[in-house]
């Protein structure tokens, strides 16, 4: 009997833990209990940025992390973080399959290779007052916790203010933040409808987390085992996506409930946004070179073709 | 060589306490940044490296201080012989302790370089240089623990209690 | 090896390698080593590598070593004298004079740190010399400095309420202002023990100053202006939304600075003295907060803490004897464990248990947090009492044994929740 250690970053409710919880079940089904999987959900065993290196250095065999945190290492992380570039789920899922190869190439010089990817909801605005053009954000307080949150904020006018998640409530009731840009489920969880009122639905990026598995470790499994996590995670990522696209859903008719104005952004600010979007692209092909220019262009072929 | 050693232990503390001064800079960078938008990057993860430096660099100096502390209940209720035998176990498992804390200290921060671990924080820091002071201050505390077990076994082993102990008088 | 065997043969490493005198940092270390090797596949050098550093790097730490300096520095200006001569005439008359001020003192800085080692470090930098100095009793002094430190994670802000929050999603907000009463009504509580405790031991306690009249105690208490004004600042700069509550730790070094410089207190020798000083008395602290995060990782990776809460959770209780059963539970884990370990540890098998049971979450996030305060002053890991020990040079074992009253204070106040849960419900649900 093989035992694998399974950091995950988010609570134990959370859709994606839940998925991953499904995951195992379904592996030690298959393999008739060869391959246990303990899942250790709310950073219980390592913290959300720790967990690709604990994969990495074998301290666990699988994990789950959020690609985008990564893009400081490789731009490649950050392809899904790119505003504007796929904002629905049909397009989020060609980008993951274009995205891929880059991936599975980066990865696996680091000995890791990648199981599954689910996205998160749609990224759109938390704002403190109504906005109908990019101009009209000019000095709200950004809450940024990346470069390209950062960069987002510097381009709309916006003042980049860095605030850790544990003091986002606190830090929005306060008015150290007034905006930030996320999905309707991280408002929901963190009660963002307490202090701020508008959320506007812009679908600026779906990203992505990643089942990552140690290459060793894999390896070691039998045939029968590793096919058997394999289609395990065939199934939890069809599961993930569709999941995610039903609680994409959920989440915004809570938070109209818990009185959270939810906005369709006007035409205007869509166009603005958009160029925000065209500017960091260019930015960030700069940046990732021939691999990241080969993802884009494998995704707009993708996305061409079907029309 | 006693000189060396103390001037090791005291240099590396002073640079701990120059740490805790820039964790305060640094958190104030960050409250300041807010008013005043300087567009300052990552004040939160430096002020997080400077504590951690403060924390590790110190460790030694702490120790020779006799600020680290430990339950001395039955090693104040013998003498002797026996007091000696149990300070030389205490000694020699906490070297050990410490030179595997050490040991891994080191290779965590030799590892970040070659897995080119970088802070996921908008800082983008390549981890391997703040958590040198990690593997510095763990080195450091190492020495001195050896240190005190070969003076204890020698004979010449002196117990500071610290001045602190004086401020409740 | 069964749960009982591993659990058993961990704590008894435990006792005698503590025992035997190794410094408590990295007996915790050691056990966390001894576990893993045994206990779980995998090896232990880089995870312990990989986890120290997150835990001592991590930003939500900071504001603990800022905390420990605004103590220090404190400690060398006449502010605690004078916040003593502006409280003395309004408690000195009452049973138990001013060993309110531990009290006191604690529950209003537990307004401004969201921690309870932070609390009791910088309270008792300034009330454990004045009270010896005046002749109060070392062990009801120390006792109640560390029961009342432990207030820092009831009354918001509190970092073990944005850990629970998070993790039973519950609005955090909510939580702050749940803790509210509850934190008062305990405050009350270790005083009214105060008050006992003097009436009980007569002569023990100096006697009180002359009495003054009501006028005199108005004048007397404007040495209390500096320390107000601190506080002020502290609390006005995060509720201004200047500072967030772990920002506010530098504000407080700042002010403390400030206030230092005014008096007239500072130069350079006692700014070196106060930087030297808390970067050894951090130090301590760091080397042990290491120790039990390793530790921490072990008990995940064995699995030892997950399997007891299913084990209480799977026992089918009433909601009562479920309360009791998780009482002990965490009783038992907060000896070994610090207070967010426990959390981060048991939520995912207990919060479901405590649903379907029922329960109020914010009622139980309050619970929790009571049961982590008693964390606190356990040995033989209880962080105050280390913090304690640090300053004060006393056995820890002594430092527990004059702390126990204070504990079981807090097992009542868990009566007192469960019997009158409004307690901790009624304020949030006005929200
Ligand atoms: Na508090
Ligand atoms: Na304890």
């Amino acid at each position: 009997q093989t035992k694998w250690d399974l950091p995950a970053a988010y609570p134990a409710s959370n859709f994606h833990t839940e998925n991953l919880t499904q995951f195992a079940a379904d592996v030690d089904k298959a393999t008739g209990g060869k391959l246990k999987i303990t899942v250790h959900a709310n950073a219980s065993l390592f913290k959300a940025n720790e967990i690709k290196r604990a994969v990495q250095g074998g301290q666990a065999q699988i994990g789950e992390v959020l690609l985008v945190n990564f893009e400081n290492e490789n731009p490649i992380y950050g392809a899904d973080g790119l505003p504007f570039v796929a904002s629905s789920y049909p397009a989020a899922r060609k980008l993951a399959d274009a995205q891929k190869p880059a991936l599975d190439k980066i990865l696996g010089a680091q000995g890791m290779k990648v199981l599954y990817t689910v996205a998160w909801p749609p990224q759109g605005i938390y704002v403190n007052k109504e906005i109908t053009a990019v101009a009209d954000m000019k000095g709200l307080k950004w809450r940024a916790y990346s470069p390209a949150t950062s960069k987002i904020a510097e381009l709309v006018g916006a003042q980049p203010v860095t605030v850790q998640a544990a003091e986002l409530s606190q830090a929005m009731a306060t008015g150290v933040v007034n905006s930030y840009m996320s999905s309707g489920s991280t408002g929901y969880d963190t009660k963002t409808y307490e202090s701020i009122k508008y959320w506007y639905d812009v679908q600026a990026w779906l990203p992505k987390n990643a089942i990552i598995v140690n290459k060793k470790s894999f390896d070691a499994l039998d045939a029968a085992t590793q096919a058997a996590v394999v289609k395990a995670a065939a199934d939890a990522e069809v599961r993930g996506w569709k999941v995610s696209e039903e609680k994409n859903e959920f989440y915004k008719k809570a938070l109209a409930e818990k009185g959270m104005k939810i906005m369709t952004p006007s035409a205007k600010l869509v166009a603005d946004l958009r160029q925000v979007g065209v500017i960091m692209k260019a930015d960030w092909i700069k940046r990732a070179g021939a691999d990241g220019e080969a993802v884009l262009s494998a995704y707009e072929k993708s996305s061409t073709a079907k029309k | 060589m006693r000189k060396l050693l103390d001037g090791l232990y005291d240099g590396a503390a002073w640079l701990g306490a120059i740490f805790m001064v820039g964790t305060l800079v640094s958190v104030l960078a960050g409250v300041l940044d807010r008013q005043f938008a300087w567009s300052l990057r990552g004040t939160d993860m430096y002020a997080g490296y400077c504590m951690a430096a403060c924390g590790f660099l110190a460790l030694a100096h702490t120790l020779k201080k006799g600020e680290h502390i430990r339950v001395t209940l039955i090693l104040n209720a013998v003498k002797g012989p026996t007091k000696r035998a149990i300070e030389i176990w205490a000694l020699a498992a906490a070297s050990l302790l410490s030179m595997l804390f050490a040991y891994y200290s080191v290779k965590l921060s030799i590892n970040s370089w070659q897995f080119n671990d970088v802070s996921t924080g908008n800082d983008a820091t390549p981890l391997w240089i703040p958590q040198i002071t990690m593997g510095v201050g763990a080195v450091v505390l190492m020495i001195a623990f050896i240190d005190e077990l070969v003076l204890e076994i020698m004979g010449r082993r002196v117990q500071v209690d610290s001045d602190e102990a004086l401020h409740h008088e | 090896m069964s749960d009982i065997a591993i659990t058993t043969l961990l704590i008894l490493s435990l006792f005698a390698i503590l025992g035997s005198g190794v410094w408590i940092g990295l007996t915790l270390s050691g056990v966390a080593w001894i576990g893993m090797q045994l206990f779980s596949s995998r090896a232990a050098g880089d995870a312990m590598a990989v986890t120290i550093w997150g835990s001592s790097s991590s930003w939500t730490l900071t504001a603990l070593p800022l905390f420990v300096w605004m103590g220090e520095i404190l400690f060398r200006t006449k502010l605690s004298e004078s916040m003593f001569k502006g409280l003395a005439p309004w408690v000195s008359r009452l049973p138990g004079g001013l060993l309110h001020t531990n009290v006191i003192g604690c529950t209003i800085f537990a307004a401004v740190s969201g921690s309870s080692a932070a609390t009791c470090a910088t309270i008792g930098k300034m009330t454990l010399p004045e009270l010896a100095r005046r002749g109060y009793p070392e062990d009801i002094t120390i006792g109640s400095l560390a029961g009342a430190g432990t207030l820092g994670l009831l009354i918001p802000p509190s970092i073990i309420m944005i850990v629970y929050g998070v993790s039973a999603d519950v609005s955090i907000a909510k939580l702050f202002i749940a803790g509210i009463f509850p934190g008062l009504i305990l405050a009350s509580l270790f005083s009214g023990y105060l008050i006992v405790w003097a009436l009980m031991n007569k002569g023990k306690i100096p006697p009180p100053d002359a009495p003054m009249t009501f006028t005199q105690k108005v004048y007397e208490s404007r040495h209390l202006i500096p320390v107000v004004l601190l506080i002020s600042a502290v609390l006005g700069s995060i509720y201004a939304g200047v500072a967030t509550a772990t920002e506010a730790a530098a504000i407080g070094v700042v002010g403390s600075l400030v206030l230092s410089l005014v008096q007239r207190s500072l130069s350079w020798t006692t700014f070196k003295e106060s930087l030297l000083g808390a970067t050894r008395l951090y130090c301590m602290i760091a080397l042990i907060l290491a120790g039990a995060a390793f530790l921490t990782l072990s008990m995940g990776y064995i699995g030892l803490p997950r399997h007891l809460a299913e084990f209480v959770s799977g026992m089918g209780l009433s909601p009562f004897l479920l309360i009791v059963a998780l009482s002990l539970f965490y009783i038992i884990l907060g000896c070994f464990l610090d207070g967010i370990s426990m959390v981060v540890l048991t939520m995912g098998v207990i919060l479901p248990t405590v649903q379907t049971a029922g329960l109020d979450l914010i009622w139980f996030g309050i619970f929790i947090v009571i049961v982590v305060e008693m964390a606190q002053i356990t040995p033989p890991v209880g962080f105050n009492l280390f913090v304690l020990q640090g300053m004060t040079k006393k056995e820890i074992t002594y430092i527990a044994r004059v702390t126990l009253p204070f504990f079981f204070l807090m097992c009542g106040m868990v009566l007192l929740l469960w019997f009158f849960p409004q307690i901790a419900t009624w304020l949030p649900s006005k929200m």
